[in-house]
């Protein structure tokens, strides 16, 4: 396939650059790593630039608000399976929870470690598989988080480290399908336990 | 559910892997499975080497996982990758010993930068048009072969040339004996800021053919000719780390530096004592400063050995080099004279280096001779607190170079069938470095086929044919043998930090396949597939140096390979040349016409202008202006009101060979017949952060050569000013701070 | 078990302090970039740097005395004082600014509502405002610090002392049951500083290399005589 790139010779100010992409009003926040990111990465339209400013307006109500629609996922997966009947540990899958900030959501080399041949038979499994064959993740979404603009700097492993289990903030996970938002982390939520448990209040220990 | 029913696959258009122009307004990304296992949030760190200069410096980088945006099969989406996040110097290499400097901090910029180019291009117009169209590395490749194929068939293998501005380490070497096995003459090296006339001087004086190593660490008195070793000249980092331990890191013992330059430098300005100088006189002063010092009994003229015999006049105590004749000839009072000398002969260790604006002149050659004669009367040589050469690794390749790049260039223009017949460029830049007079943009217009391996379209690189761009050096096998910086032997070596972010391949991968697949094979064939392959059969027959017998293995986890070694002494008594005088510096221009001494310099954030594609570096408020986003030029505040000039007025400068306008900044570091100017803007093509910003001084120098070593005598050509209308947009950063000088605070 | 993880009110373990030598300083600016790296700091570009709206945390001021020829110039690196009686705190409406228990004057983005008054009210210009969202051109964003927030517009900010290694270093430690050695937790513009002129550390430990350093004779705090008590020694050079 033949491309023409024709190079700049006149330079393009750099914020022109940047005015003329906002303009097209379809910058978009986007999670740049699954390590902090709170909610899940949108995008829209044409820019080739990241930056906080949202998509929309509605965007920034919902983001203001902590409004959230729940999440879909493309696979009917059950935690009861995999928890109560399997007896996996929630850190099989959500590894990072004990090392780092981020507990993060399993990639597909996880799942195929048993479903590479177990229940092959069922239709969910194979839908995981044709995921596998063509290289795509199932594409999971987030079910908590905080939204960029709270300046959450949630991390995990101190509270691993602390003891506190993982049904303490996500609730009795064993009981469910998908994950869901069992417990509304609101400011308070979280200051009560730090209150309690004499860890830090300090803002900066969680917004820096 | 099916995703991809959700996505247009649209072709991608542009450049290669980044998304620009894709997807559902709606949906989520695609995300692909991963290549790597990767854990969110946690960093790793790896080795790494920064490319920016010649130090070599070796790195730590920070790499965590990501999102990155890719298309694979024409479908686009994000998939996490490793990447790296952050640069830090190596607490073990021995150059960088854990620090990084400014430019090296903003070097990960390179890696990312929008405008890198992601996969091979063909040109499609006019040469020069910047009209490319992407083309498959088979099919890329397969041009190259065809035209290396046919100059073999015509007997015409000399007629492949290689330009590059590094030479060094293994890379070098694969790259030099490529073109030796293919019949092909040493690669033409480029460099603005070439440092030959001190190597040159080096070897005549000491036999070592090689940049100094400054041991500040333990020295008491540096006495710097016109050196930004603290800024942008040799080792940066390495002199800043024994720069600091000099000043405190000896309780009680403070070292003291006197720098004698024509402009405030970043260095200048940590002096004790600034000493200015006329421009082009460094060696006078040099010479008058080692008559003192011999007329007072501190030395004897035999002190100086080999550097001194080379001195006409020495053995007699250079009697043409009174204080009083220094005076007339440099403007510096006799009595400093004497001063000086008297404290650099007394107050040892102490050293002298010489650098920059006096070796870019018509007497840089005879000017590095005296100052290492001068080092040589004090003892300095060799020992604790002078000067020193680091030693070379084993397996370090043997220097090789080829013809000068003005050489080529005159052949080239002579007229009939061009020389070179297929050029290949390693990312350096002569249409923008190169004084006009040489032709270079002209030169290169009568080479048949030009193949550029640069990550970036620049003003020589959008001259070429075809377009092979290199990886990054996080993404590459790298390697770099420090020529100074340190007393240690070292070999650096790294794997890469990241896997490619688009579809670039390793420049010394790419020459390996390309002999491979020669119609006549290279004679003798590389016994290597890859570069990894070539680093490894090197490593891993060095010396064990205690880190245990893997030695490839503890290369690649620390770095590199190094050993202290003992300090080497200056190789021989007798000079290897006759003994040279002490020329004036000729200047290009009458001073009727051109009343300034014209001094461009290497800036602080892009050196000779290479580096001026990063943003971070044109944000950076140059320390001694403020400067940010612009070009300027340095007056003295008296000339300035002479003539009407205030900060940020727009001037002209004009030579007997250009003319360029930038606005101007009053300092107060600089002699009122001489002007100074940044080199590194006034790109008309170097990406979308520096094209079309700003004036190149390199535009209007003379082509004036230092005659011993042809190198371009880059601080001899004389300007006049003229004060043009209106603003120069200049942008201070100094200027949005509410505070005022304060004085004695 | 209860780890003590040195957050617990009543007196702190740390308090944070900086010594610049500025004998050491040669005015490199590796600080300035280094920053500017690991904490995400946004590019202004040429337009709004003409609009004094560039971001430097980290900056080197350069002061120059005299006339040529007899010119010297002086650096200083200036960046948050952390001052203990900050200026900047007082003055703030939402809370946004304040002083948290290890001497760090602490800016905290969800609060800001951008009135700017701390700017204003802070006597070292170190803290800045951003008056546009900022924009990094794709793949630029990829070199962002996943560890440090994406400040949007209306918020203001400044240096933080590198407070996301501060508090990496305070789990480390007290998943250890440790305290935090001297000198293996350094910010971004210490840890590159080539001359070793920037140290960072505790200054509630007496021999920490910080807590030396303050006590030099040579030792000076910038603006001392506006009772801001900086966090922040400067020490003189000999010359």
């Amino acid at each position: 396939m033949k491309k023409k790139i024709t190079s700049r010779r006149r330079g393009v100010g750099w914020a022109a650059l940047s005015a003329v992409a906002l303009a097209l009003g379809g910058v978009a926040w986007s999670g740049f790593g699954v390590g902090q990111s709170p909610a899940p990465p949108q995008r829209t339209g044409s820019s080739g630039v990241f930056t906080p400013a949202h998509a929309s307006v509605g965007e920034a109500i919902r983001h203001f608000f902590g409004l959230r629609e729940p999440a879909s996922q493309p696979i009917a997966f059950s935690h009861q399976v995999h928890v109560e009947e399997v007896g996996l540990g929630c850190d099989f899958c959500h590894d990072g929870a004990s090392v780092g900030p981020a507990a993060g959501l399993p990639g597909i080399e996880t799942c195929m470690l048993c479903h590479s041949g177990v229940g092959l038979d069922l239709p969910e499994v194979q839908v995981l598989l044709r995921h596998r064959d063509e290289g795509i993740e199932p594409g999971w979404e987030r079910v908590y988080g905080w939204p960029e603009e709270s300046h959450v700097r949630f991390n995990h492993r101190p509270h691993y480290i602390r003891g506190v289990g993982c049904a303490s903030c996500h609730g009795d996970v064993s009981r469910m399908g998908a994950a869901e938002r069992a417990v509304e982390h609101t400011m308070a939520f979280c200051v009560d336990c730090h209150e309690q448990e004499q860890a830090s209040n300090e803002c900066t220990a969680c917004h820096y | 559910m099916d995703r991809r029913r959700f996505f247009k696959v649209t072709a991608a258009t542009g450049a290669g892997a980044t998304l620009a122009g894709c997807g559902n307004p709606e949906n989520q990304l695609i995300r692909f499975i991963p290549d790597e296992r990767l854990t969110p949030g946690l960093s790793e760190w790896k080795p790494g080497i920064c490319p920016l200069c010649d130090a070599g410096c070796g790195l730590i980088v920070r790499v965590m996982p990501g999102d990155a945006e890719v298309i694979r099969e024409g479908q686009a989406g994000i998939v996490r990758k490793s990447l790296a996040k952050k640069l830090e110097g190596n607490p073990e290499h021995p150059v960088s010993q854990g620090r990084l400097c400014v430019r090296g901090q903003a070097a990960i910029q390179v890696t990312y930068h929008p405008d890198r180019l992601t996969q091979p291009l063909r040109r499609v117009g006019a040469r020069g048009s910047g009209q490319f169209e992407a083309v498959s590395w088979d099919d890329a490749l397969g041009e190259l072969l065809d035209q290396l194929d046919a100059l073999r068939t015509d007997g015409q293998e000399d007629r492949l040339t290689l330009l590059t501005r590094k030479t060094g380490g293994q890379r070098g070497r694969l790259v030099a004996d490529f073109l030796a096995r293919f019949g092909g003459p040493a690669p033409v090296v480029f460099e603005v800021f070439g440092d030959d006339v001190l190597r040159r001087a080096n070897d005549a004086s000491f036999g070592f053919r090689q940049l100094p190593t400054l041991d500040l660490a333990r020295s008491m008195h540096v006495l710097s000719f016109g050196a930004d070793f603290l800024g942008t000249w040799n080792s940066p980092v390495a002199q800043n780390v024994a720069y600091g331990d000099m000043r405190q890191g000896r309780p009680g013992r403070r070292g003291r530096l006197v720098q004698v330059e024509t402009r405030m430098s970043q260095t200048g300005a940590n002096a004790d004592e600034w000493v200015p100088i006329r421009p082009g006189t460094e060696g006078a002063l040099a010479l008058g400063l080692a008559h003192v010092i011999m007329e007072s009994g501190a030395r004897e003229s035999g002190d100086a050995g080999r550097a001194g015999r080379l001195i006409e006049g020495w053995s007699e105590g250079l009697p043409a080099h009174t204080p009083e004749e220094t005076e007339r000839l440099t403007g510096i009072g006799r009595d400093r004279v004497r001063r000086l000398a008297l404290e650099f002969a007394e107050n040892g260790p102490s050293v002298a280096v010489v650098a920059g604006g006096p070796l870019a002149q018509t007497n840089g050659f005879p000017t590095a001779l005296a100052v290492n004669a001068l080092n040589a009367l004090v003892g300095s040589v060799g020992r604790p607190g002078g000067l020193v050469f680091t030693p070379a690794p084993p397996a370090a390749p043997a220097a090789v170079r080829g013809e000068a790049m003005a050489a080529m260039a005159a052949r080239i223009l002579e007229g009939g069938d061009s020389p070179v017949r297929v050029l290949l460029v390693d990312d350096t830049n002569p249409v923008f470095g190169a004084p006009p007079a040489w032709r270079v943009a002209e030169a290169l217009e009568g080479v048949p086929f030009i193949v550029s391996f640069g990550p970036f379209l620049d003003e020589t690189s959008v001259l070429a044919d075809l377009i092979l761009p290199d990886h990054s050096f996080l993404e590459s096998w790298v390697d770099h043998i420090p020529e100074s910086g340190t007393t240690s032997a070292v070999a650096s070596v790294a794997a890469p930090a990241m896997r490619p972010l688009h579809d670039t391949r390793s420049m010394p991968d790419v020459l390996l396949e390309i002999g491979r697949n020669l119609a006549r094979p290279l004679a003798p064939a590389f016994p290597w597939t890859t570069f990894e392959d070539m680093l490894r059969s090197v490593f891993e027959v060095l010396p064990e140096t205690g880190e245990g017998w893997d030695v490839w293995g503890a290369s690649r986890e620390r770095g590199g390979w190094w050993r202290d070694e003992a300090l080497r002494a200056p190789l021989g008594t007798n000079p290897s040349g006759s003994a040279v005088g002490m020329p004036d510096a000729v200047f290009d221009g009458d001073p009727a016409d051109y009343p300034f001494y014209f001094l461009p310099y290497a800036s602080q954030a892009f050196l000779d202008g290479s580096l001026a594609h990063l943003p971070w570096l044109q944000e950076l408020p140059d320390v001694l202006s403020t400067a940010m986003w612009s070009s300027w030029v340095e007056i003295n505040p008296r000339t300035a009101d002479r003539l009407g000039i205030a900060d940020g007025d727009l001037v002209e400068i004009t030579s007997a060979h250009g003319s360029i306008p930038a606005p101007a900044v009053v300092y107060p570091g600089i002699a009122p017949d001489v002007i100074a100017m940044p080199v590194g803007q006034g790109h008309e093509t170097f990406t979308r952060y520096a094209s079309g910003r700003g004036s190149n001084p390199l535009a209007i120098l003379a082509p004036a050569t230092e005659p011993e070593t042809g190198v371009l005598a880059w601080a001899s050509t004389r300007v006049r000013l003229t004060r043009l209308g209106g603003e120069g947009s200049l942008i201070l950063f100094a200027g949005s701070l509410r505070e005022h000088e304060e004085h004695g605070r | 078990m209860r780890q003590d993880d040195n957050q617990t009110g009543a007196t702190p373990a740390y308090k944070w302090g900086m010594a610049v030598d500025l004998d050491r300083c040669t005015g490199c600016e590796a600080c300035v970039v280094a920053c500017r790296a690991e904490n995400n700091v946004p590019t202004a570009g040429a337009e709004a740097a003409a609009r004094s709206r560039a971001i430097h945390w980290i900056r080197v001021e350069r002061y120059w005395d005299g006339e040529f020829p007899d010119v010297r110039v002086r650096y200083r690196p200036v960046f948050c004082q952390q001052c203990d009686s900050a200026p900047c705190e007082p003055v703030c409406p939402t809370y946004a600014s304040y002083h948290t228990e290890e001497g760090l004057n602490a800016q905290v983005y969800n609060r800001c509502i951008g009135t700017r008054y701390c700017a204003n009210a802070c006597p070292y210009n170190v803290r800045f405002f951003n008056f546009d969202n900022p924009v990094w051109e794709k793949p630029l964003d990829l070199q962002l610090n996943p560890d440090v927030s994406i400040r949007e517009v209306g918020v203001m900010e400044k240096c933080t002392f590198c407070i996301q290694r501060i508090n990496e270093a305070k789990i480390d430690a007290g998943a250890m049951g440790t305290r935090i050695e001297d000198g293996a937790l350094q910010p971004a513009c210490a840890q590159s500083c080539t001359a070793n002129a920037l140290v960072f550390g505790d200054l509630n430990d007496p021999e920490s290399a910080v807590s030396r350093l303050s006590r030099s004779p040579r030792g000076e705090k910038l603006l001392s005589d506006l009772g801001t008590a900086p966090s922040v020694t400067y020490l003189g050079r000999e010359d």
